[in-house]
């Protein structure tokens, strides 16, 4: 099988998507909790830019948002650099970094609601309850709220999740060498172009299959409170 | 570096023809791939094994992978095939629209067939057992019980599922199709003028994505008149 | 303040309280002493509620004074928290913490604010739970449990802070009748233990039974405070009277 040559690069490929996945991630989910933070604050002006964050972002395509962070952070980056010294050519953010902020923003918007939702979801008298005992606001929140919030935000989450694994095959668009990419060579070496991107949508299949039951197990854990309800 | 206006002046109307092409893709997936999604949701909810897996092995392909990998596999892919190639459809599947058109159907089939069997078990048991109890037979109760209440149940998801490949039709521009992306990646690589350029398309895509927000909204008064709120 | 045994535990003076336009509370007074059982009662929307949520500020009063304890209720942190630990206040629909077990739900506060190893906590919940008598449903979830036993985890959970004054608003109104005289059961043994309570309820047979004031609310208002001997055979006030032949009457 001609495929077997190639396996290493898909491997590195797939080391670079899960590199992708959990920066993007980590900044997905600031950006979801900063999002429903201020939502749902009393702030005009911080209600209005989540506002604004969300709608952008959950309403142009994935694509287009990873080329104006990719693309225009480095027209930036470059005519800043020229100021500096007129030789530069060309100066980017490293595709990885741009690719990896670019997802984050689009899931940290749909995840904006899903954490807005789950906060909202929680029943206020277990918070009044916690308060009338003395615990403290923060630590209500942190011992009250976010083991209440968690269940209710996960399978939203979990759909997220999904998506941003997903995503991370836009980022070969702008020359990172993660799994299409990689399929991509190895067509234009091979001439095996069904092969080779089988290949990877077989590997994006075991990273979102193997997301899909991590996250089931998560709730299950999450619900077991719910067992045996009356 | 300034912000060049007279360039989004003169690049919005040849995105607009970008736009026509955007809407075309929006509009046949959307018209295939709810039919294909119809024939998944009763395969898969139908009393036929041996239909429930073909169903349940397809639904698991196209929402598990990346849309923009489905379509290279259909692009360039299928070119690999000697049988593909002599085949009757290969006029369609070398044309890049066509190509486009076939991966999206397959991909908003697959998703709108887990919405409406999600909806088709949203509906109440209890206006089941009263259908059986009136006597109506178990596809008088799909068609006039389940079916309305799950109509209505799986508008918001659905709706969620037009915007979600309204933005996706953007991959098309990956295999040379000039919709509204296409030509702002054309007019970008010649200017390099991302700000612009990529706004002005931004903007163009949220457009659709009110207009089609209002559809949805409209579609929801239209189908939940009975629903309280 | 010097607090000596003749000065009340719970004061409160000409309290207002609004919502937006709408007074809930109007120039309130009310005074009740350690060991003290006072049952408050009255029309829906009355603002028994509101009251006593605002003894333990989970509303904050818009006018006159509320001392706990000898200790002003104000917008000083430290005094809220400081007096929700002296108060312990169990609510109609329990409120109980549904992702902790019953003995979650009891060790989570004094291992919060009291700051007690997990094993110590857990020896405390566990003999709050068997004053309530469920020390067998310490491990199961709320959901688990009836409304009767959610009820007297809720009100274990309270106790478990030791706290010198109970509030309960309405906490048998969401039980089904044959869970009612399980939850006053314990209530009434918390009252004969000598425990400050101040309780909105419509049940009048523990009213009678323990309370040494009743107070009749309506419209924002105190309108009648009696010991329960007085306040039944002797109303004063027409609505009271009125409230009374209503929900005595079924
Ligand atoms: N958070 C709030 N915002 C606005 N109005 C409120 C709020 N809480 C209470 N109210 C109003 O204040 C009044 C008193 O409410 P409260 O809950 O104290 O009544 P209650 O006597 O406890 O009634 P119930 O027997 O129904 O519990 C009511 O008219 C209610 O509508
Ligand atoms: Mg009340």
């Amino acid at each position: 099988m001609i495929v077997v040559g190639w396996l290493d690069e898909f491997m590195w490929g797939s080391l670079v998507v899960l590199q992708i996945f959990f920066l993007a991630l980590i900044m997905a989910v600031t950006w979801g909790l900063l999002g429903a933070a201020a939502k749902l604050s009393s702030n005009r002006a911080a209600k209005l830019t989540a506002t604004v964050f969300t709608t952008i972002f959950r309403g142009t395509p994935e694509l287009l948002v990873l080329l104006i962070i990719y693309f225009g952070s480095a027209i930036t980056l470059t005519s800043i650099a020229q100021f500096f010294d007129p030789e530069v050519k060309f100066v980017d953010i490293p595709p990885l970094w741009a690719g990896s902020f670019a997802v984050s923003l689009i899931i940290g918007a749909y995840a904006t609601e899903t954490f807005r939702g789950a906060f909202q979801g929680v029943d206020p008298g277990t918070v009044e309850a916690a308060r009338s005992l003395g615990i403290s606001s923060t630590k209500t929140f942190f011992y009250v709220r976010l083991p209440q919030m968690w269940r209710l935000a996960l399978p939203g989450f979990g759909n997220h999740m999904l998506s941003l694994v997903k995503d991370t095959a836009l980022v070969s668009v702008i020359g990172l060498e993660e799994i299409l990419f990689t399929a991509d060579i190895a067509t234009s070496v091979t001439i095996q172009p069904f092969t080779m991107y089988m290949v990877a949508a077989l590997i994006y299949l075991g990273f979102t299959t193997v997301i899909m039951y991590g996250v089931r197990l998560m709730e299950k854990r999450a619900n077991r409170h719910l067992e045996g309800g009356r | 570096m300034s912000f060049d206006i007279a360039l989004i002046i003169e690049s919005v109307p040849k995105m607009l023809v970008g736009v026509g092409i955007t809407l075309q893709l929006l509009f046949l997936s959307t018209l295939f791939g709810t039919l294909l999604a119809i024939v998944t949701l009763l395969m898969r909810i139908g009393p036929f094994r041996w239909l429930r897996w073909p169903a349940i092995a397809y639904i698991y392909f196209f929402r598990g992978t990346p849309m923009l990998v489905q379509i290279f596999v259909i692009y360039y892919g299928l070119a690999q095939f000697e049988f593909v190639r002599d085949s009757f459809l290969w006029p369609a599947l070398r044309v890049p629209f066509w190509c486009a058109i076939i991966a999206f159907s397959l991909n908003v089939g697959a998703y709108t067939a887990e919405i409406l069997r999600g909806a088709v078990q949203g509906v109440e048991k209890g206006l089941l057992e009263a259908g059986s109890a009136l006597g109506l037979t178990a596809r008088q109760r799909f068609i006039h019980i389940t079916t309305p209440i799950a109509v209505r149940l799986s508008l918001p998801a659905y709706g969620n599922e037009i915007i979600s490949l309204m933005k996706s039709t953007a991959l098309a521009s990956t295999i040379t199709i000039f919709d509204t992306m296409g030509v702002a990646r054309t007019i970008m690589a010649q200017t390099f003028k991302p700000y612009e350029v990529f706004i002005s398309a931004a903007i163009i895509y949220l457009v659709i994505v009110w207009f089609i927000q209002m559809g949805i909204a409209l579609a929801e008064r239209r189908f939940g008149r009975y629903m309280k709120r | 303040m010097a607090q000596t045994e003749q000065d009340p535990i719970i004061r409160l003076k000409n309290v207002d309280k609004f919502f937006g336009d709408f007074q809930a509370l109007k120039k309130v007074n009310l005074e009740v002493f350690k060991g003290q059982k006072v049952v408050v009662c009255g029309p829906s929307g009355s603002g028994k509620s509101t009251m006593i949520r605002c003894i333990n500020r989970l509303e904050s009063h818009d006018g006159g004074r509320i001392l706990v304890n000898g200790i002003e209720l104000n917008d000083s942190l430290r005094n809220i928290d400081a007096v929700r630990s002296e108060v312990g206040m169990v609510f109609q629909q329990f409120n109980l913490f549904p992702h902790l077990t019953a003995v979650g739900n009891l060790m989570l506060a004094p291992r919060l604010v009291r700051k007690k190893s997990k094993a110590e906590a857990r020896e405390i919940a566990m003999r709050y739970l068997e004053r309530v008598h469920i020390p067998e449903q310490a491990d199961k979830y709320p959901v688990q449990l009836s409304g009767g036993q959610q009820q007297r985890v809720a009100i274990a959970r309270a106790l478990c802070m030791n706290p010198e004054i109970m509030l309960f608003d309405e906490p048998t109104s969401a039980l089904d009748p044959e869970m009612i005289h399980e939850v006053l059961d314990v209530m009434v043994e918390l009252a004969n233990e000598g425990m400050t309570m101040i309780c909105v309820t419509h049940e009048m047979g523990f009213a009678r039974s323990v309370a040494d004031l009743t107070v009749f609310m309506d419209a924002g208002e105190i309108v009648e405070a009696k010991p329960p001997q007085e306040f039944f055979e002797n109303p004063e006030h027409e609505r009271t009277r009125l409230f009374l032949s209503q929900i005595l009457s079924h």
